[in-house]
């Protein structure tokens, strides 16, 4: 009689125990942990087996690798197959006792018996290291030519995944696996998992596997396999591009199963094969080159419309999505069954739809396409977020009904929408105001949030990558600001449409109910609305939504835009009641308001938020004290000294690198002081100043200086109209400038500027006079270094090619008007040079780190493996070397993370992890081929330090 | 090459799980969590592929980019209350991997007679033995199903499924199987 349970037991008694599960295992476990360490072998393996089925559910089993070990090594078979299931399942790459295994292993791999061969072959790819496969190769090697067809088909694979780990290993299979591809006699079960292998490395070097192309081909015809016939398809893909004689010797036999085969999965890889190894992009003008194009094209629309499975049109779509970079014409002739996928009630196959539709749309058909989603989202109701959640994993989700989208597939839309129409610059868009309408539209159809909560939950373990991406909203707002900077034909129409959304009235109509994606969007929609205050349709009423109370909880990033805003608002608004009688009630009212919600911000806890409130009020009081004393006459200050500070030079789009181009003038010397006496002249203007007019003292100064200016009786923005037209990069030759013009144009302005007490004169000219409250206010004006200094704008468009824009007349109201679209303003050809941009925008996938699940092949990439051993390369040795300590480092890193973990359970814990609860961030540091030195002593130390402590 | 097999039922517990690469336990529970969300919101008619989870997708390039490391499709099917699951990269065909699960099934069935979801859950070792005669290390080795069955009976004798049932109870001397209700 026994009493230990059995894993039918086990699975028995946790359906008994419904509810309580959590204990039931826990208690298990413990029983695990005692039964595990037992002399009994039997009592062993059936303890590990109850581990290995509790670690499917996330029950840590780390802690039992030993026992793996001693059940691997049992003489009876299938406790050994439990054993190596377990070293399957639960072996990390920390797991250290596999050194202990490799005589046990060696033993096993010479073994007799089929089975038990067979374990160690399946289970190495699991579990190999650089120094295993180092000391089981030759074995390993020797079982190529055991008799028995499974033992060599598994050899075969197996040693791929060692020369994953041990690249050397390559060398001396690879002629070995080959032999056995040649050879004609060989099972086909082998020489499958032989052309698998070379499909999975053919990639990696398709140089090398060149000279096996007419094996591969007499395979492909003569073979009748399937399953082999996509893998050797899939493979000359990666080939022909290096061979264009293969290209033609594969034509009719593709084309020929093209026509013939009855297995979708042959035609579709057929279909894929010609288009990914380029066989229609051939220079030479093939009649059957053309044929085999309209054939492929035809047979996937075929699959799109006749076939009513899902699965086909899905893979039709995806191969149309390779075709359509190189051959656009051709897809878009199959834009209207393309288009019926775009409301396809599958989501999968939507996505697909929406990137071909991203792909091929041109200016005829954007308005179509862009409309067709708009109204998708317009009908699908949003989702609620009760629904979205998965918190009750017990009952299964309801399958949601089929007009209502996923957030995150919402967001995917807005995305491809924006992207759609943004492209190269605005060049497919004939209609802006259309565009500015679609936008306003995309605001209220915005998802709640971008992803469902769901997966928000699952981010929050790690580092978060939803905050640093731009999300949705934002890209609208910047869209509607992009046009209002860019495109001037409709910067009234994008003006008043950032005006009705930042409207306090109309934001519960326009913006999503009972969310808060709008406050991504007012951020740059206030920036146009102040910026263009010209342009918007009632200043006041503006002014009365950007001063809201309610505003003060907006995030910081959109309250530092309003702030900018509200001072300009404020001027247009004064322009409109200064005709009227009763202006100066009214101004003062406005004022009044004005400061006390900039009051209200003086004390944030953002210091950019702070910073300009408090800026903005000492200005705007000064304006008020300043409304108190005179009386006749709207005050000057308020007129034209503070518009003076805001309306200079029209803001332009600059290119991301032109700020790094500019040439530093010769004349400027930054290291040279301006003063060599500056203490004592700050001392003299202190002294002179009474404490509590210290404030005022600069401002005093600033009242002289403005009356004295020239600019000051003119509308500024005429002036920056007229005199700098000649320095706009938009109009000169070429939209180049030279060294030599932009000399020039420096000189000539220096020139101009020389008297003017507004440009701190160049260093040779400087006459020493200038006060640093001048400096200060001289600042503002400032245009002595260079033209470039106007602010830079938030751009996410790479710098396109200029003058896209098309002149046209904007007379006619009916007719899409041909705006003109500013290109960013640049100097010299852009390099393109902005990877971290691009980076940023798409949301910053990390592509230093290595992905999850992935199998890092590119170790393979560089030794030969044409069996020359005289090319034995010392480097790689060194390579392995690096890598295998860096391993090694990594390794204990880990076990030390490990131990900080359980601090207190040393060895076996008492109680079971259940991994799954634990939402930890874990780093993971992919062991990098070409580890730099520094970090691997870093770390070493650091190792040796912990071992000091413990 | 093929990154993953996973098999869970319809409320998302794992019934497999077998990744070709080494990975945490907990990266492992939140990836089969990820996925199984992703499962569940689709209704019987749609295809067969998935969009990779947030975990995958996090460091891979966009499909179109030629081959890669990276997996890129997850190709899944649903039989009765199971789903079966191929995580792979690029060098697999799509339809393939349709194709491959099917095999796997039926191999499956074979083995136990009408197979439902309580014969893999006491039939575990049978499984990953059906599985480990189809794939290694990734990489298909057998798609025949004769093939895949012999292996497997080579390893349990002739006796497939009441083997599979023994290895789990006869070391406790137990018999047949009472009360076997859907568990859980």
């Amino acid at each position: 009689m026994r009493f230990e349970k059995s894993l039918y037991d086990l699975i028995k008694g946790l359906r008994n125990n419904k509810g309580a599960e959590d204990e039931y295992i826990q208690n298990c476990l413990r029983e695990c942990k005692v039964e595990v360490k037992s002399q009994d072998m039997d009592k062993k393996a059936t303890a590990l087996l109850k581990l290995i089925y509790l670690e499917m559910f996330g029950y840590d089993m780390s802690w039992a690798a030993f026992n793996v070990l001693e059940v691997m090594s049992s003489a009876k078979y299938l406790q050994k197959r439990v054993g190596y299931l377990g070293a399957v399942q639960s072996f990390r790459p920390d797991t250290e006792v596999l050194m202990l295994a490799t005589n046990m292993l060696k033993k096993d791999i010479v073994s007799p018996n089929i089975p038990a061969l067979s374990l160690p072959l399946a289970t190495l790819p699991h579990i190999i290291t650089p120094s295993l496969s180092m000391s089981l190769l030759p074995d390993i090697l020797s079982r190529l030519s055991h008799s028995n067809p499974v033992v060599r088909k598994k050899t075969i694979v197996c040693l791929y995944r060692i020369s994953l780990v041990y690249p050397e290993a390559l060398k001396l299979a690879w002629p070995r696996i080959k032999d056995h591809l040649m050879d004609d006699q060989e099972d086909s079960s082998v020489t499958t998992a032989a052309i698998n292998v070379v499909c999975e490395l053919g990639w990696r070097r398709p140089h090398d596997f060149l000279p096996l192309a007419p094996r591969l081909f007499e395979l492909l015809v003569d073979s009748g396999n399937n399953w082999m016939a996509i893998k050797i398809i899939k493979l000359f893909a990666t080939l022909t591009p290096l061979e264009p004689r293969l290209t033609r010797k594969l034509l009719r036999p593709l084309t020929t199963i093209i026509q013939t085969t009855t297995a979708m999965s042959l035609l579709y890889e057929c279909i894929n094969g010609i288009i990914q190894g380029g066989i229609l992009d051939g220079e030479d003008n093939l009649q059957e080159r053309d044929e085999v194009a309209s054939l492929c094209v035809g047979k996937l629309r075929g699959m799109i419309v006749i076939d009513s499975d899902p699965n086909l049109k899905y893979v039709a779509l995806l191969a149309l999505n390779r075709i359509v970079t190189t051959h656009p014409m051709l897809v878009s002739v199959q834009q209207d069954v393309i288009m019926e996928c775009l409301d396809d009630p599958d989501i999968s196959i939507r996505l697909q739809a929406l990137e071909l539709a991203a792909g091929m749309v041109t200016s005829d058909t954007l308005q179509e396409v862009v409309n067709r989603l708009v109204q998708q989202l317009r009908f699908a109701p949003i989702p609620s977020q009760v629904d979205a959640s998965g918190e009750n994993p017990e009952e299964p989700v309801e399958v949601e009904t089929m007009n209502t989208l996923p957030n995150d597939y919402r967001a995917e839309v807005v995305h491809r929408i924006l992207d759609i129409c943004s492209q190269n610059n605005y060049s497919e868009i004939e209609d802006f105001e259309w565009y500015v309408n679609v936008l306003v539209q995309l605001v209220g159809l915005l998802p709640l949030s971008e992803a469902d909560d769901y997966l928000l939950q699952s981010y929050s373990g790690q580092d978060s990558p939803t905050s640093q991406k731009t999300t949705v909203a934002y890209r609208i707002g910047t869209e509607i600001r992009n046009i209002a900077v860019r495109v001037k034909g409709v910067r009234m129409e994008a003006c008043r449409a950032a005006e009705s959304l930042l409207l306090l009235d109309n934001r519960p109509l326009l913006f999503p109910v009972g969310s808060s994606v709008g406050d991504d969007v007012l951020g740059p929609v206030a920036w146009v609305v102040g910026e263009y205050a010209e342009e918007i349709r009632s200043p006041s009423r503006s002014l009365q939504s950007l001063i809201d109370p309610g505003n003060l909880s907006l995030p910081s990033n959109t309250l530092q835009l309003f702030l900018q805003a509200i001072p300009k608002v404020f001027i247009q608004a004064n322009k409109d009641c200064e005709t009227r009688d009763s202006w100066k009630s009214e101004i003062s009212l406005l004022l009044a308001r004005v400061v006390e919600f900039l009051e209200s911000l003086a004390a944030h806890p953002d210091l950019d938020v702070q910073e300009r409130a408090i800026e903005f009020l000492e200005v705007l009081r000064l304006g008020a004290d300043a409304l108190r004393s005179e009386t006749q006459e709207v005050p000057f200050l308020i007129t034209s000294v503070i518009p003076s500070l805001f309306m200079g030079l029209e803001l332009k789009p600059v290119a991301l690198n032109a700020q790094k181009k500019v040439v530093l003038s010769s004349s400027l010397r930054l290291d040279e002081p301006f003063n060599d006496d500056l203490p004592s002249l700050f001392n003299r203007v202190n002294g002179s100043l009474s404490d509590d007019l210290h404030d005022h003292g600069g401002l005093q100064d600033f009242y002289y200086i403005q009356e004295s200016s020239p600019p000051i009786n003119k509308p500024v923005h005429e002036i920056t109209a007229a005199s700098y037209l000649d320095n706009s990069y938009q109009n000169s030759v070429g939209g180049t400038l030279s060294q030599s013009a932009m000399d020039k144009h420096r000189a000539e302005r220096r020139e101009r500027y020389r008297d003017d007490p507004f440009y701190i004169a160049s260093a040779g000219l400087s006459s020493g006079r200038s006060t640093p409250s001048r400096d200060v206010l001289g600042a503002s004006h400032d245009d002595s270094f260079d033209i470039d200094n106007i602010p830079i704008i938030d751009l996410k468009l790479d710098d396109g090619p200029k003058g896209h824009g098309r002149h046209g007349t904007s007379e006619s109201r009916r007719q899409p008007r041909r705006m003109e679209v500013a290109g960013d303003e640049t100097i010299g050809i852009d390099d393109h040079s902005s990877p971290a941009l691009s980076a940023g925008i798409t949301g910053g996938s990390g592509s230093g780190r290595r992905g999850l699940l992935q199998v890092d092949s590119s170790s393979l990439g560089q030794p030969s493996i044409s069996g020359n051993e005289s090319q034995f390369n010392p480097v790689d040795d060194g390579d392995l070397e690096m890598r295998q300590a860096m391993q090694n480092v990594e390794q204990v890193r880990l076990r030390m993370q490990r131990a900080s973990e359980r601090i207190e359970l040393e060895g076996t814990p008492d109680e079971g992890e259940l991994v799954k609860k634990k939402k930890k961030s874990k780093k993971k540091t992919g062991v990098s081929s070409t580890g730099d030195g520094d970090q691997t002593q870093e770390k070493k130390k650091r190792k040796k330090k912990k071992v000091s402590e413990i | 090459m093929i990154n993953a097999v996973l098999v869970f039922n319809n409320n998302g517990q794992p019934r497999l799980t077998k990744f070709y690469t080494q990975l945490d336990t907990q990266t492992q529970q939140s990836l089969i969590a990820q996925i199984y969300h992703l499962v569940a919101q689709r209704p019987a008619s749609a295809c067969n592929f998935l969009p990779l989870p947030p975990l995958l997708s996090q460091g891979a390039a966009s499909s179109s980019a030629g081959p890669s490391d990276a997996p890129t499709q997850i190709t899944y099917r649903t039989y009765a209350t199971l789903s079966f699951i191929m995580i792979s990269t690029s060098t697999e065909s799509p339809l393939a991997l349709i194709d491959l699960i099917q095999v796997f099934v039926e191999s499956l069935d074979r083995m136990f007679e009408n197979v439902c979801e309580l014969d893999l859950i006491f039939g575990y070792e049978t499984m990953h033995a059906v599985l480990s005669e189809m794939i290694v290390g990734g990489v298909v080795v057998e798609t025949n199903t004769e093939k895949i069955i012999a292996g497997v009976r080579s390893q349990e004798g002739t006796m497939g499924k009441r083997k599979a049932v023994q290895a789990a109870s006869t070391s406790l001397g137990r018999g047949a199987l009472p009360g076997l209700g859907a568990w859980r």
